[in-house]
């Protein structure tokens, strides 16, 4: 069980759940979904669309935005869909794990 | 995926993939503010990377800025590629003939049970009254002499030994038969072949048959086998020739069959051109003494060669053989004397063939082989402190591209890339270098040497061990500079520090001063060995040959080959002799069986009559040499008594010879003038006594000697060498003599044309490669060296302008200034000569077999290498250190780096 690797991708997948977004879009989502929280770079956002892309899991588009300029957008695939359940799975059982260490807030003894 | 990925492989493919990213990316910038994306170049950057193809890219642009650095930096690139190339070049060329005379074994069936066979004894002369150098040889080494000719019969007691031999057979290799067909005639070597020879060597014929032991009977068969090169050389088509009857020797014989042509004969380094039965010697040379060398116990001349059964090692086989030739040897022995000291068989392997080639040039080779790594070692510590160097004049670059962020990998891949090119271009330089390199070795081994057909040819195995060294060198040497390149602390090197702060050189330094300690040290052991060996050769040229060898035209004539035969030939020789004497510009003439030294011949044993025993009570054996009227004149071999040969001691005189002071004293005479001589059942009359001269080798003890009129020969000779002593330039009378020849009878040619001086340096061509190697290569060490520190002075010069140039405003002397940018290359020199010295006194040792008259610790040759090195290395450090006191003050505090 490894869920910390592509932890990235997985909250990429996440994200365009909800829609198809332009790789800026992406990371403006991460950052307002985590209520500023997670500030992802985009220099390193944008290879891992990259590299999503290639391995299928999403795929690009030429689109018009809402601000009616023209950007690449990202929507998700099947295989993209299934992934991400995967990972959901896999995030909820790690979650759960440290959770059930880290519960309760740690004294150090004395 | 894979696929995908594989789709960007095409570069088409990927620049319109980074069109669609830069698009993408503009795009997003138009959208985002400003800064809101970060560092967009290097998000492509890294968005390219996922391809998975990045490092191909990587590498073109790495290769072309290697590329545009090497041609901007010239005089570094020539640098490093010449001294890379020379120490390959020599690496590839020595390495090939190593494989092709020390490691490639025969070309026939399973060489591996092969065997040669030689003996050892005390003293050869107890039990041989005579013997054949002509191939196998014998040499002397701390009184024990070892040879690899035998009697004919001794070949029957190892082929008797069925238990352990599967095949036993004997070879005579004889350097001029005269082959004529089809009115073309050639002198050619031949070997003559017992019948089991091809059988044991297990070959198959290229063409024809090969000879069998039908052909080698009593009775023998007048066939003869063609070596393929031989076949093709002189038939166009080696496959046609069979069939065809030619003249050997005026003899004719059938061509049956021909060998394939990988073969080369039982001997790396010489290749016959023909084979005949080995009884057929009969046919070309009948007479009773042919017919008496195959029953004579006590005259060894065959080279026995013997394929063990399946299972039989070698030392078995020592100790059964060893048996068996020991109660043959013993049979044969008349005298107690003899029995005390008999030869002892020794087996040797056989893979690689008689070992004549490679017991001549094995050391020497290995010696080469060792001089050419150190300079290899020498260059590639050239180019590790050039390398040096140029990582320390890029440190800046270096710190600006890590600060921009540049990852440490990829500036280490970088410098890698420059270093690994730069190996690559000298190692393809080097193989062409090599490429010549064999070439002239084999012409510089070979000499004149007809025969002498090396089959060295650069092929894979060497060219892959070039590859690896030409890699490795730029691998690791590119590597030191660039770990240590990026090592450096990023800000000091970033500031504008007046250069000769020891910020992050020191490293640096500590390595360059290493690396010039080693060379330094190597090339002083080159320069050593190359001292040694000439002084090797100017002892070797010293040593007085009994004769006065300059001003003396050698050239052999053999009048068979012009149908000769009879009385006639020898009448031939003497209107030659008169008539060249009669040139003008030839001041005497005379003839030989041979030139002196004769490289080979016989010895017979030999008693002078009236002599009080002889000293041990030993048999005494000589040398046989023949020669014509007046040859000790034209020789200016002085005559301590009586008188030489003249026309008149022909076959119907009273039988003469002439010995020499050796040959006398050990019969106990002063003065044997008077004296009768025999040799076996033969007497002559000791007509004259001359001084000791040399015989077979330029390098050996003096040998009793008789000569012998050739006009009281009982057959006349098949050929014979001229000596012409001139007034002036030997070879300015080859025209006039030819011409004599061609006037006398058309069919005669010069053969062997050189001078007598030419024939003795032949003697010593080892010892005359070896000096010219030696010093080539300690010359090319020596440059390469002062390259190295000529490069560390210059950039010590260069480091420290600024400090010098404030120095010298504040009035600081040139020559402190001098010693101040000298100190460490002259601390490094110094270094470097001390353990120079202990190294090549070390090493030198092993080179002890190939010196003469001088020690490997030899004072004079030590100090003339010492002395060329200093001198050198001055001139090396001088010359920056000059420029370093002419640094104009003002120019140099200005200089802001």
């Amino acid at each position: 069980m490894q869920p910390l690797h592509g932890l990235l991708d997985m909250l990429v997948l996440r994200t365009l759940v909800m829609g198809p977004l332009h790789g800026y879009g992406v990371a403006k989502a991460i950052k307002t979904a985590s209520t500023d929280a997670l500030d992802i770079e985009f220099g390193s956002l944008y290879p891992a669309l990259k590299r999503l892309e290639l391995k299928g899991w999403i795929s690009a588009k030429w689109e018009d935005t809402d601000t009616g300029r023209r950007a690449k957008c990202y929507r998700l695939t099947p295989a993209g869909k299934k992934k991400l359940m995967q990972e959901h799975a896999e995030w909820h059982a790690f979650a759960s794990a440290v959770a059930r260490i880290m519960g309760s807030p740690a004294k150090e003894r004395p | 995926m894979f696929w995908r990925k594989l789709r960007y492989l095409l570069p088409w493919v990927r620049r319109a993939e980074d069109r669609e990213i830069q698009d993408e990316l503009r795009a997003l910038q138009d959208i985002a503010g400003p800064r809101e994306l970060g560092n967009l170049t290097l998000a492509a950057e890294d968005a390219r990377a996922t391809f998975g193809w990045a490092w191909l890219d990587h590498l073109k642009q790495d290769v072309a800025y290697a590329a545009r650095s090497m041609r901007r930096n010239k005089a570094f690139t020539a640098l490093v590629v010449t001294s890379l190339a020379l120490g390959i070049g020599a690496n590839t060329a020595i390495f090939t003939f190593v494989e092709s005379v020390l490691l490639r074994p025969l070309p026939v069936r399973d060489p591996a049970q092969l065997v040669v066979m030689k003996w050892e004894a005390q003293n050869y002369t107890l039990a041989t009254n005579g013997m054949s150098w002509s191939t196998g040889g014998s040499t002397r080494d701390n009184g024990i002499t070892r040879a690899s000719v035998f009697p004919f019969r001794a070949l029957k007691a190892f082929q008797d030994s069925t238990d352990i031999v599967a095949a036993a057979f004997g070879y005579f290799t004889v350097e001029r038969l005269t082959f004529r067909s089809d009115e073309v005639t050639d002198s050619v070597k031949g070997h003559y072949v017992t019948g089991n020879y091809f059988q044991g060597m297990a070959i198959a014929p290229a063409a024809g048959r090969l000879i069998q032991p039908a052909d080698d009977l009593a009775a023998p068969e007048a066939v003869v086998v063609l070596s393929h090169a031989f076949g093709q050389r002189h038939f166009g088509d080696a496959g046609g020739a069979v069939g065809r009857v030619v003249q050997i020797n005026s003899k004719p014989f059938t061509v049956i069959g021909v060998t394939p042509p990988a073969f080369f004969g039982a001997e790396p380094g010489a290749v016959p051109d023909l084979y005949l039965p080995m009884r057929a010697q009969m046919i070309v040379e009948p007479g009773s003494r042919t017919d008496q060398t195959y029953v004579d116990d006590h005259f060894y001349w065959v080279e026995i060669m013997a394929r063990l059964r399946p299972g039989i090692d070698i030392t078995r086989a020592q100790t059964v053989l060893g048996a068996r030739f020991r109660s043959y040897v013993d049979a044969t022995a008349t005298t107690d004397e003899q029995k005390k000291d008999l030869p002892a068989l020794s087996l040797q392997p056989g893979a690689r063939g008689l070992d004549g080639l490679q017991r001549q040039y094995a050391r020497p080779i290995y010696v080469l082989v060792i001089m050419v790594g150190l300079i290899l070692l020498i260059a590639c510590a050239n180019i590790a402190n050039l390398l040096l160097g140029r990582a320390a004049a890029r440190q800046r670059e270096i710190a600006v591209r890590l600060s921009i962020g540049a990852g440490r990998w990829r500036i280490i891949r970088q410098l890698l890339t420059e270093s690994v090119l730069l190996s690559l271009v000298g190692g393809a330089l080097g193989v062409a270098i090599a490429w010549w390199g064999v070439r002239v070795l084999t012409s510089l081994l070979a000499g004149s040497r007809e025969h002498f057909t090396l089959h060295a040819r650069l092929d894979w195995t060497v060219l892959g061990v070039t590859a690896a060294i030409s890699v490795l060198t730029g691998v690791i040497f590119g590597l030191v500079p660039a770990v240590q390149a990026t090592r450096l602390r990023m800000l000091p090197a970033l500031k504008v520090v007046p250069a000769g702060a020891p910020s992050a050189g020191s490293g640096r330094l500590r390595l360059g001063s290493a690396l010039i300690v080693a060379q330094v040290a190597l090339s002083l052991c080159l320069l050593v060995a190359a001292a040694l060996f000439g002084r090797t050769l100017s002892k070797l040229n010293g040593i007085e040959v009994g004769f006065d060898r300059h001003n003396v035209l050698l050239f052999t004539v053999r009048p068979r080959t012009a149908g000769y035969t009879g009385p006639a030939v020898n009448t031939l020789y003497e209107t030659l002799r008169e008539r060249v004497a009669a040139l003008p510009g030839a001041e005497r003439v005379s003839l030989s069986s041979r030139a002196f030294p004769m490289g080979g011949g016989t010895m017979a044993r030999v008693t002078i009559e009236g002599a009080a025993a002889t000293p041990a009570g030993q048999p005494q054996s000589a040398v046989i040499a023949s020669v014509g009227p007046y040859f000790f004149e034209t020789m200016h071999m002085p005559l301590a008594a009586g008188r030489g040969f003249t026309p008149q001691d022909t076959g119907t005189a009273p039988r003469t010879v002439v010995v020499n002071r050796l040959l006398a004293r050990r019969f106990g005479f002063e003065n044997p003038v008077g004296r009768t001589l025999a040799v076996r059942q033969d007497r002559y009359e000791i007509v004259g006594l001359v001084d000791d001269a040399l015989a077979f080798q330029l390098v050996e003890e003096r040998r009793p000697m008789m000569y012998f009129s050739y006009l009281q020969a009982p057959t006349p000779a098949s050929l014979m060498t001229y000596e012409v002593r001139v007034t002036r330039n030997p070879l300015a009378l080859v025209g006039p003599v030819r011409d004599l020849m061609r006037q006398i009878d058309p069919g005669l040619a010069m053969h062997e044309v050189k001078t007598q001086a030419a024939h003795i340096d032949e003697a010593i061509r080892r010892e005359i490669t070896l000096a010219k190697l030696g010093s080539a290569f300690a010359l090319l060490a020596l440059v390469i060296a002062c390259v190295g520190l000529y490069g560390t002075v210059t950039s010590n010069v260069a480091r420290r302008t600024n400090e010098i140039g404030i120095r010298m405003a504040l009035g600081a002397p040139a020559r402190r200034i001098i010693r101040l940018v000298l100190t460490e290359a002259l601390v490094a020199t110094a270094a470097g000569l001390g353990v120079g010295l202990v190294l090549s006194v070390v090493v030198a040792r092993y080179a002890r077999t190939l010196l003469y008259g001088i020690e490997p610790t030899d004072p004079v040759a030590i100090a003339l290498a010492v002395a060329a090195l200093v001198a050198s290395g001055l001139v090396a450090v001088l010359i920056p250190a000059r420029m370093a006191t002419r640094v104009d003050p003002l120019a140099a505090v200005r200089q802001d780096n």
